[in-house]
């Protein structure tokens, strides 16, 4: 009897055992880190972010995964703000130790995660933000996205282009909105425009009245300006309130600036926008349609799709997981990667090279080309 | 011109409650509540739940302020009039603690976002030049209403009296048959209130977030101060006075001044001035700018 039951646990144990090694061997998978704005002033973009990462992931797994492994993308938030983006960024790499982090959003958490990653020798894709500070960050950073000079030479020969001459620009008190600001100013005074008066907002006020009301005493023929989406709607909302809407208002990143407005608020707005989809985008925006039944809601999803499959193929191109392999086969692809935001090529600082940019405007709450 | 006045009156609206409700309350317990600011975040963001649970919003404000002034009564009898039997400075001191721990609270329940009242998009009114929405005017009525709902109720009622005698000798007051802690609690219980009503004009005008009360604690403080401590209505004055020496900071030109078109102090400066303000009141005029009956400590 005894004997029987002894016999029953040890074959129960050798299976539970074997149970274990055979599924650990079978499903231990690749993981590389995400760190995006789930909440805060960028919670709609985080979100959509996010949606790019999951076709992504699918799509690599669905394909044979990385390394012959299922690829795991661990997402953490930052909460829209440095301290617990860097908090997110640290524990990927203490707790997970993964290779590789894609984020953030906003420039502002993007240069400090940026630099934490790049000491800690680990990669970092940059799939958003647009400061020119990102170019210095160092070895282990890649900008999947043009950066600040390129965009407001954009903007400014647009705005020129519409006869207006006399500007205001208002943009968040942080790197990028400093980056705009200057390099705006810059390139609109270039092409023979004047900036009358800029502010740069501190982030997170429930009003900016105050400083609406300061920028519309220097009467401009357009008012521009880039926020991020919640804080964008305050902005809109206010300005309407204050009648300001009258005057033209000009979006630099129109999608951001607006995702969260009262539609009211924002009918008419003119604005430029990164180009969110290449030639070889449309698998991936039916893809997009499919699972979420709807259109792209932001801008911002492709280019975390692209992170994440670059990611895939310069693991597997490395043959392993060391960062400094995925660095060097990142190089490599970014010879001429085709992204479903189009071609990705990095320059000589690993930043991507060429950005094509959409000009577009709010009609009925939505953005259209113009 | 028109436009300046009404930004002065607009932000004379957000300070006045909060700073009446401060003042009030320390004509009898003798120290500034500082959980009074957070008092008007807690109101805000009932009233957001209470509209979201299907209340029409001018139900869920009340049901909102009553709640607070509830919350205040509880917070007063367990915490603040214990921390006084050792001293005005010590319940202070407490009433930080109070407001840091609401602060977290906040921040677990409500989360770090802005939020909105459900509200139909706000219909502009033109008064001459300048331009006003609907529920800023709502929130301006709503201040006038409740300052003289509360002087009203101060001197023409005898809980009125009761109130003003206990304030000016509390053992008197209580020889003559006054229950001052009875008293005291109905006071606290205003108090509440009015913060409550102050946070909910604040979020109608705008949004609301759990930053809302410790944004508006030192303009708050330098009006109740500036009106004289334990006067209510002195407050009202001082929120007139930080109002427009804030927009004045704000919204004047100094371009001429240097010989550019334009020059604007950054907006956030308008908490410098309050703060200047408050200290220069505090070594000119420390009981502040009106006759007071109340002693400070």
């Amino acid at each position: 009897m005894i004997s029987s039951i002894k016999k029953i646990s040890f074959t129960l144990a050798m299976t539970l055992l074997c149970g274990t090694y055979v599924s650990s061997a079978q499903a231990e998978p690749v993981s590389i880190g995400a760190v995006i704005p789930l909440s805060g002033a960028s919670a709609t973009i985080g979100a959509d972010q996010l949606r790019g990462i999951e076709i992504a992931t699918e799509e690599v797994n669905a394909k044979g995964g990385v390394l012959g492994q299922p690829l795991k993308v661990i997402v953490e938030d930052s909460g829209g703000r440095p301290p617990s983006a860097l908090d997110a960024a640290r524990k990927l790499v203490t707790v997970n130790n993964v290779p590789l982090v894609i984020g953030e959003y906003s420039s502002g958490n993007t240069l400090p995660i940026g630099q934490y990653l790049v000491q800690q020798k680990r990669i970092h894709l940059n799939p958003a933000s647009t400061s020119g500070l990102l170019r210095d960050l160092g070895e282990g950073h890649f900008s999947l996205v043009g950066l600040d000079h390129v965009t407001t030479k954009f903007a400014a020969d647009d705005i020129m282009a519409q006869g207006w001459r006399k500007a205001v620009i208002i943009a968040p008190n942080n790197a990028f909105g400093q980056g705009v600001i200057e390099q705006f100013t810059k390139h609109f005074k270039a092409a023979g425009g004047q900036v009358l008066a800029s502010i740069a907002y501190p982030e997170g006020q429930t009003t900016y009245r105050r400083e609406l009301q300061q920028l519309a005493q220097a009467k401009p023929d357009v008012f521009v300006y880039s926020a991020y989406s919640r804080e964008g709607a305050v902005i809109n909302r206010e300005a309407s309130e204050l009648g300001l809407n009258e005057t033209p208002w000009y979006g630099y990143l129109l999608s951001m600036s607006t995702a969260d407005s009262d539609p009211k608020t924002k009918q008419g707005q003119y604005g430029l926008e990164v180009n969110y989809i290449g030639p070889n985008g449309g698998a991936y925006q039916d893809a997009y349609k499919k699972k979420y039944g709807e259109d792209f809601r932001t801008t911002w999803n492709g280019y975390t799709y692209d992170a994440v499959k670059i990611a895939a193929a310069a693991i597997n191109k490395a043959g392993s997981t060391d960062p400094a392999a995925i660095g060097a086969a990142l190089k490599e692809l970014g010879k001429g990667y085709e992204g479903a935001t189009g071609q990705i090529t990095f320059d000589a600082n690993r930043m991507r090279d060429s950005q094509p940019y959409l000009k577009m405007k709010v009609d009925n709450g939505k953005l259209v080309l113009r | 011109m028109v436009q300046f006045f009404s930004d002065v009156l607009i932000r004379t609206v957000d300070l006045a409650l909060i700073a009446v409700g401060l003042s009030c309350v320390y004509s009898l317990i003798r120290f500034p509540n500082i959980a009074l600011v957070q008092y008007a975040v807690a109101g805000s963001f009932l009233a957001l739940l209470l509209q979201g649970a299907g209340l029409p919003l001018p139900v869920a404000g009340l049901l909102a302020c009553l709640l607070v002034g509830g919350l205040a009564v509880l917070l007063n009898v367990t915490v603040f009039e214990r921390l006084l039997a050792s001293g005005s400075a010590i319940a202070m001191v407490g009433s930080l603690a109070v407001t840091m721990i609401l602060s977290a609270v906040f921040l677990v329940v409500f989360g770090p976002d802005s939020r909105r009242f459900d509200l139909d998009s706000h219909p502009v009114i033109r008064v001459l030049d300048a331009r006003l929405t609907v529920h800023q005017l709502t929130a301006v009525g709503l201040t006038a209403g409740a300052v003289i709902v509360l002087a009203l109720l101060l001197f023409r009622t005898t809980l009125g009296r009761s109130m003003r005698a206990t304030a000016t000798n509390r053992v008197l007051a209580a020889a003559t048959g006054i229950d001052a802690r009875l008293i005291t609690n109905t006071v606290v219980f205003l108090s509440g209130v009015l913060a409550a009503l102050g946070g909910i004009g604040l979020a109608l005008k705008g949004e609301m977030n759990i930053q809302l009360g410790m944004d508006v604690l030192l303009p708050v403080f330098a009006a109740a101060i500036l009106g004289g401590l334990g006067n209510a209505l002195g407050a009202v004055a001082g929120a007139v006075i930080i109002a427009t020496a804030e927009t004045l900071v704000t919204n004047v030109n100094l371009g001429p001044l240097v010989g550019e078109p334009l020059l604007f102090l950054p907006a956030s400066y308008a908490t410098a001035m309050s703060f200047l303000i408050l200290v220069a009141a505090l070594l000119v005029r420390p009981h502040g700018l009106f006759v007071n009956e109340v002693k400070r400590v």
